[in-house]
């Protein structure tokens, strides 16, 4: 009846997984109970559940990634103190009990944090930066979110039910097949992926067509701002990297289930196939993560220099060299593992020729800020923090580009301090850089400067303190994933490492008192101009947050800087357009189709995993007939009359024109 | 959703949303490719059987009607023309051929040396 699942599949013997998860669980609820008896439940079903805004799904990405990195970071954390004290003893953790923590750090923030929070911004920002009223396929878009989610709460789950793999962030077989992990684990990250993995391949789909298809009047390609530009490079990658990445897990989830040999020792099976098959995904993934951060780092720099982009269009150029580079250089994550000298030399130089364009982007950037009038307001802090911290991430990348010196540090901590050099330096700070850029826009409010830059110093110099030590260790030999270890030299440094963590931690604290500060003080830190940071690109045109439809007129684009030259325009003529003749808007209806469709890919992951069929069947005749009664809707699109759009308009035009004549009277 | 694209209609046009022409001669198009496909078919599996040809051209001969195969499908079920309004398809195409070549390519010549230098442990005995 239930399969796999009984009693003993929840780990009663382990105090710390249960007592985490009784806390999440009670939290959960408590929320819950909160929203049904304050009789939000309707606001939240009407306004965000179904929302097939980009804006809203946008915001929600963002928050089930801030969530995400909670739970990532407390796995790193976990690991940190177990590694500081595990000096010629157990510590604290248990083996098997450590292997799922690193195995479920990685997986959770890789594609439960970064993918959300890159996805969500793009989704947030994009079609404003476009001058667009949504993206190209709404309901998709809401459907690809709660695809995410599903994934996201089925790794939670095996918090509790089961355990998750033992096996790191990419399961490599032989280790991950039947034999060597007869568990759930396996199941549990190859199913959360899969669902996930479809979730993000149609939120790509998405966004390339909304950045190919959806471009207000005048928006040249080579008028879009950069965020725009790598978010079609990204996706570009997305679309064509996820499907290899869905295909090997699919591959070794046969072998799993109905005892294939795509990746066994025996019956013609070749784990190298495997380790070849997912770093041809892997490799792309991370430029998928990355390349987005650089835009926004370009939309920050140039804002905050008060300058336009320094070589637009040799960043264009760099973003898709990246592109398609990156597809050429994936055998670097193995070339200890038998290729010959000339595999190795052609994928070691593509490693560093990859460094070129991203080197080229860096000295954008820094000629950008040359001669600019530079404003350190939160999000150039971070923008700046990453300059430097990605160069050296960058470096030590060029380093074990190189494959002799790859063979020393293959798997060492020097290739976790490398990797995590490049993501929390790059990805992370980027994540946080266009989320203290956005707030204002997504909210209508700004976020409280000295809690942001507190946030930013202990972030930055906790990174700094806790990676460091991981190089040195790396280079006197300390291999990844140890549980405990009795080397006398590598304990100094752990412990450093551990204080780093702690120093990090208080940057996620001032992070979250930031928020907590600025929702208390939302009135005096309240944006009335829609456009807090001066700005210089379209989503800065409309009012924060914008109405629904976005802009009431599709802006009429005549260079790069779109907005920047209209507030030009603006201050010789009177005012950009004085009785504007106003019209119905058509905008696509809310739907559950995410949600309905996502709650029935839950059931049917939750059931693959623990073997339950019925539930099986139950689940995929459920998400197909959502899908079906999707299709054959009738109508799918309202009017907003343009009367409403005339009266929601003229406020913000009234709130800009008091505050530009304020301005002029100073 | 079409109030948004303020791109000249011609400009650029998605698969399958191509400009109006009358259903007599899509439907006509649409019977010229299957003709085709068949025939590309027919013609595939009779040389594989064949002894009237030279026989090492034999995988050379379906290599062709393979790729001759996907161009009929491209321009008469996919649509795919060189005008100016399928810069976009072409270009993803393009895009699409080259990550696949790379990634089936860069596989083959990975497993390949991958095959030759890590061989399992019985082969190993087998060459010394």
């Amino acid at each position: 009846m239930l399969g796999k699942l009984d009693w003993s599949a929840i780990p009663f013997d382990q105090p710390i997984p249960l007592v985490a998860g009784a806390v999440v669980l009670v939290a959960i609820l408590a929320v819950l109970i909160w929203v049904v008896v304050r009789g939000h439940l309707p606001y939240l079903w009407h306004e965000w559940i179904t929302s097939v805004d980009h804006k809203r799904i946008g915001v929600m990405y963002i928050l089930l990634a801030s969530v995400m990195l909670l739970r990532g970071g407390s796995d790193a954390i976990m690991m940190r103190i177990q590694q500081a004290v595990a000096y010629q003893s157990q510590g604290y953790l248990p083996p098997e009990h450590y292997n799922q923590i690193f195995s479920a750090h990685g997986t959770i923030m890789i594609f439960f944090v970064a993918m959300p929070f890159v996805i969500g911004l793009m989704n947030l920002v994009v079609p404003l930066q476009l001058g667009v009223r949504d993206v190209a396929f709404p309901t998709l878009n809401s459907v690809g979110f709660w695809l995410t989610a599903t994934g996201a709460l089925l790794v939670n789950i095996s918090l509790v039910v089961g355990e998750f793999a033992r096996t790191g962030w990419l399961a490599f077989p032989p280790l991950s097949g039947l034999s060597y992990s007869p568990g759930v684990g396996v199941d549990y990250y190859a199913w959360s992926l899969q669902i996930s993995g479809v979730g993000t391949l149609v939120a790509g789909i998405n966004l390339v067509t909304t950045v190919l298809k959806l471009r207000t009047r005048g928006m040249n390609y080579l008028r879009m701002p950069m965020f725009c530009w790598t978010t079609l490079a990204s996706n570009l990658l997305i679309v064509s990297a996820f499907p290899i990445l869905t295909a090997t897990l699919a591959m070794l989830l046969l072998d799993r289930y109905l005892g294939f040999h795509f990746f066994t020792n025996e019956a013609g099976g070749n784990v190298m196939m495997f380790m070849n098959l997912i770093w041809a995904w892997g490799h792309p993934e991370v430029y998928i993560l990355v390349l987005p951060a650089f835009g926004i780092f370009s939309e920050v720099v140039s804002t905050f220099s008060g300058k336009a982009l320094f070589g637009y269009r040799s960043m264009v150029l760099a973003t898709m060299a990246i592109c398609v580079v990156s597809f050429m250089v994936w055998l670097h994550h193995f070339f200890t593992m038998g290729a010959g000298p000339d595999v190795n030399a052609i994928f070691g130089i593509a490693s560093m020729i990859i460094a070129i364009p991203t080197g080229v982007k860096i000295y954008n950037w820094l000629f950008t800020m040359y001669g600019g009038r530079i404003r350190f307001a939160t999000p150039m802090l971070w923008s700046v923090g990453f300059m430097v911290t990605f160069i050296i991430g960058g470096l030590t990348g060029v380093l074990v580009a190189v494959p002799p010196a790859d063979f020393m540090l293959h798997n060492s901590m020097f290739l976790v301090a490398h990797f995590h050099n490049v993501i929390i330096g790059g990805v992370l700070f980027g994540a946080f850089a266009g989320f203290e850029y956005w707030f204002p826009k997504a909210f209508g409010f700004r976020l409280d400067e000295r809690w942001g830059k507190a946030a930013f110093w202990f972030t930055f110099t906790g990174f700094w303190i806790t990676f460091m030590p991981l190089y040195i260790a790396g280079m006197l030999g300390m291999t990844r994933r140890l549980q405990h270890y009795d080397v006398a030299a590598w304990r100094p440094w752990m412990i450093v490492a551990a204080f780093g963590m702690a120093v990090l931690s208080i940057g996620v604290i001032c992070q979250i008192m930031q928020l907590v500060v600025s929702i208390r003080n939302r009135e005096a830190l309240r944006d009335r101009t829609g456009d807090p940071w001066d700005g210089r690109s379209l989503e800065w045109a409309t009012s924060s947050p914008p109405p629904v439809f976005n802009f009431a007129f599709h802006p009429d684009v005549r260079g790069e800087d779109a907005y920047w030259d209209m507030k030009a325009r603006a201050q010789q003529q009177s005012f950009e357009h004085d009785v504007p003749e106003y019209q119905d808007i058509e905008m696509p209806r809310n739907s559950p189709t995410g949600f309905v469709c996502a709650f029935f890919a839950s059931i049917m992951g939750f059931a693959l995993i623990w073997h339950i069929w019925w539930m099986v069947i139950l689940g995929g005749i459920g998400a197909f007939a959502t899908f079906v009664v999707f299709a054959w809707r009738d109508h799918d699109e309202y009017v907003i009359p343009a009367e409403e759009v005339a009266r929601i308009d003229r406020v913000n035009l009234e709130e800009r024109r008091s505050l530009v004549s304020m301005a002029g009277a100073v | 959703m079409s109030d948004q694209t303020h791109i000249p209609a011609g400009h650029d046009l998605a698969p399958g949303e191509e400009e109006q022409h009358s259903v007599g001669e899509r439907i006509l198009g649409y019977v010229v490719g299957l003709v085709l496909a068949l025939l590309l078919t027919a013609t595939s599996f009779f040389i594989a059987g064949t002894d009237l040809v030279w026989q090492p051209s034999i995988p050379v001969a379906l290599i062709v009607l393979a790729i001759a195969q996907m161009g009929v499908h491209l321009v008469f079920f996919l649509h795919i023309t060189t005008g100016p309004d399928n810069t976009n398809n072409v270009l993803a195409l393009a895009f699409g051929l080259l990550v696949v070549f790379l990634v089936v390519g860069g596989t083959v010549w990975i497993m390949s040396h991958l095959n030759a230098n890590m061989p399992p442990m019985d082969q190993i005995m087998m060459r010394q």
